[in-house]
């Protein structure tokens, strides 16, 4: 990368006024009248309908956090009769370099028959899942859904270790042993069109 | 002292060697007098108004999401900042992001040896520093999160907190933690009519101790954008005028480290360019 | 893609690099890190040195204090290693007490350096029964990157060789000690013991100068410590098994890489008396 025309900027750096044409937006602050750094990363100067909005972004992985609607990977480390716990490893394609804990409650696996779920025959300690996150209630937990067709189990290994293919969405079989594990699958989406399916998904969101 | 079952122990009676040397009989004051000669001049060639060098580098930690390493004369600190991770044990939600501070000397950084356990000073200077840091950090920004920051002292040559709270808010813009601003800071050791600005060990030891009557050490931290002092520290007996005319000797001082800071910050955002 | 497919399937992503003998670090399977070591750069420390191993950087002060001997063996001097992980130095660790890992490492350092007898503690006595030097050795890890033992030995037997003690003068008839300060001298190193850290992944491959990661996901971690060409001790506690010519390839790896580190302390040492 070209790096004579970027605009680097520091934390408090004045980066311009902030009037009808310009206009605060991420990673930055607007104080008495200015519009402010609070990062320190590249200057971004995005123009929407006639306004000009001050960005700024830092280089390397983001800071950021789970949010309502957002598409997340999660990697299950519990199970018990009503939940299974979670970490939150990725939010859409960022990966996260802290992972942080979510419940994924027995009733929000699937959309139907909701009274004859049972975890262990959904999940497992060690699956990874794609999941969508819940309003937040209780302070510090997430909660997870994976009441959706696209939602569920993605990479599972078998009781011996070895790596699972599915087989219908409430099965998967093992490669070695071709024993059949139950799980709640994720409707299998091949690799080259699973950015369209994070828009498309986070487009669903809006909608709603 | 109990046990430490979790290290190896070393036998209960050590002392240190300096005890038995050549009995220092020289008092404090006569000390205190050869630390500063009649034109201003300090034993390392200073004059009592100068600043010690500064030497920083960001991104010293392999794993850590912002760090600093810096060098103020002799003393020597590094500082690493962490990714916000849920606040452990909170039950209620806050809707600012807390700030976690752990300060801690090397057991060999002073000229006394140090435990490994956090003493009552390093207590203090970790508290200290979450306030000064709390005030530069958005912390509207991340609400219900913490986040961590790490300071190592591995030579204390004096003027340790506040080189601390500098290498910290470069380790934590260096991080992409949202702030209001680069935080900067400096240390005034007084004693008598004597003001020596960045002090070191020898200097802010004595200034501690009452010779003349009006004696101390003050410590503030500065926002430079705004002009805004986001925490005042002073132990020591001052009257006000002179606490005042410190003030605005160590905002001048803060200021002048700005630039440097600055220059730190943007060449790790160029490093992180060119990595990616 | 590749990030995000490192976090999730972290097993599979290392197979697919060492499938075609490369790690993700660039290096091959068979390459150390570059080693690097810097000597008294902290003066409050009777003796200090600085260890970097690729990304591992660890940090040995040495302060010396006088005590008195254990009744059981009069005639010894004490030299106390101690190995801390700070909260600074990686996400893994937290604050509190020590860690099982830096409880660990602190033992295993300790059984080395007696094992080796790298200082003769005898030396470090000064009048039987009555007085003796205490070293203490903190070693403390700035930035964690695996093959920590490699970098904690390298950075206490660089700072023993930089430690420099003051004359004593004792009279055990009226218990007086006179220190002075003005006349030094430097410890008897007798040998360098040397480690080099190893890590099984899946069971046959063996990769050198394991990373964090990389140790994380092998199912076996060993260290194999040379002393001048002679082999001082293997650590492997359990793990995957290796075989016999694996292990003495591994043997014959350290001897030569721990040639050029004692080459790399001498020259640091050199370098830091000029």
């Amino acid at each position: 990368m070209d790096t004579n025309n970027l605009l680097v900027c520091y934390p408090g750096q004045r980066l311009s006024l902030c009037d009808k044409v310009y206009n605060s937006g991420q990673g930055t602050y607007e104080r008495q009248g200015y519009i402010y750094s609070n990062l320190a990363g590249l200057v971004d100067v995005v123009e929407k309908d006639g306004i000009k909005i001050i960005e700024v972004h830092s280089p390397g992985v983001q800071t950021i956090v789970p949010a309502q609607g957002d598409i997340v990977t999660a990697q299950v480390s519990i199970i018990t009769q009503q939940f299974c716990k979670c970490y939150i490893k990725c939010i859409g394609d960022k990966v996260l370099s802290r992972h942080f804990r979510a419940i994924l409650r027995r009733e929000d696996i699937r959309a139907t028959e909701k009274d004859k779920i049972d975890i262990y025959r959904s999940f497992r300690p060690g699956d990874i899942i794609l999941a969508r996150v819940l309003p937040i209630t209780e302070a510090h937990t997430y909660q997870l859904s994976t009441a959706e067709n696209e939602l569920g189990v993605v990479i599972a290994h078998s009781e011996h270790g070895h790596p699972m293919v599915p087989i219908s969405w409430t099965e998967m079989q093992c490669t070695k042993t071709y024993a059949k594990e139950p799980r709640k699958v994720a409707k299998v989406i091949p690799e080259s069109v699973h950015e369209d399916f994070i828009v498309r998904l986070a487009g669903n969101v809006s909608e709603n | 002292m109990p046990i430490d079952h979790k290290r190896i122990n070393p036998p209960e009676d050590a002392v240190p060697y300096k005890l038995f040397t050549k009995l220092n009989t020289k008092s404090s004051q006569e000390q205190y007098q050869q630390i500063l000669d009649k034109n201003q001049i300090r034993k390392d060639g200073r004059h009592a108004s100068e600043h010690r060098k500064i030497y920083m580098k960001t991104g010293v930690i392999a794993h850590a999401k912002g760090s600093a390493y810096i060098e103020q004369g002799q003393t020597k600190i590094v500082a690493s900042v962490f990714d916000p991770r849920e606040i452990p044990n909170r039950l209620d939600y806050c809707l600012k992001g807390e700030v976690y501070c752990d300060f801690k000397f090397a057991p060999f950084s002073c000229p006394k040896r140090r435990l490994h356990q956090q003493d009552s000073q390093e207590k203090e200077y970790s508290s200290i520093m979450k306030k000064a840091l709390e005030a530069a950090i958005c912390r509207h920004e991340f609400p219900n999160f913490q986040v961590d920051v790490y300071v190592l002292v591995l030579h204390n040559a004096g003027s340790a907190l506040s080189a601390a709270i500098t290498a910290a808010g470069a380790a934590l813009a260096s991080a992409g933690i949202p702030m209001f601003d680069i935080i900067t800071s400096s240390t005034l050791a007084i004693q008598g009519k004597d003001v020596l600005l960045d002090p070191d060990f020898e200097e802010e030891t004595l200034s501690e101790i009452a010779i003349e009557k009006e004696h101390g050490i003050i410590v503030i931290s500065v926002l430079a954008t705004h002009d805004q002092i986001s925490h005042f520290h002073q132990v020591g007996n001052l009257p006000l005028n002179v606490v005042s005319d410190s003030i605005d000797i160590l905002h001048k001082s803060c200021k002048e480290i700005v630039p440097l800071v600055q220059k730190c910050v943007i060449r790790s955002v160029l490093a992180g360019i060119s990595e990616t | 893609m590749a990030e995000s497919f490192r976090v999730l399937h972290p097993i599979k992503y290392y197979r697919d690099y060492i499938a075609s003998n490369v790690r993700p670090d660039g290096r091959g399977l068979h390459k150390f890190r570059p080693v690097l070591v810097n000597i008294g750069s902290i003066q409050t420390a009777d003796g200090s040195a600085l260890a970097k191993v690729g990304d591992t950087t660890v940090i040995c002060g040495i302060k010396a204090e006088l005590c008195t001997p254990k009744p059981e063996c009069a005639r010894e001097g004490f030299l106390i290693p101690n190995v801390e992980l700070p909260p600074l130095c990686s996400p893994k660790f937290r604050p509190g007490p020590p860690s099982d890992e830096a409880q660990v490492a602190s033992q295993l350092l300790a059984n080395i350096v007696k094992n080796s007898k790298c200082i003769n503690l005898q030396e470090l006595c000064l009048f039987p029964e009555k007085l003796a030097w205490c070293l203490f050795a903190d070693i403390i890890c700035i930035s964690y990157d695996g093959s920590l033992m490699d970098a904690c030995i390298i950075a206490l037997m660089a700072a023993l060789k930089s430690v420099q003690l003051p004359v004593v003068d004792y009279d055990p008839a009226a218990d007086s000690r006179l220190v002075n300060e003005e006349e030094k001298k430097s410890l008897n190193i007798k040998s360098v013991p040397i480690c080099s850290t190893f890590s099984i992944f899946d069971e046959k491959v063996v990769l050198y100068d394991p990373t964090d990661e990389e140790e994380s996901l092998c199912s076996s971690t060993f260290n194999i410590v040379v002393r001048e060409d002679q082999l001082s001790s293997v650590h492997k506690p359990g793990g995957a098994p290796i075989s016999d010519e694996k292990l003495f390839e591994c043997i014959k790896v350290s001897k030569e890489r721990a040639s050029t580190i004692c080459k790399l302390i001498e020259t640091a040492i050199h370098e830091n008396n000029t």
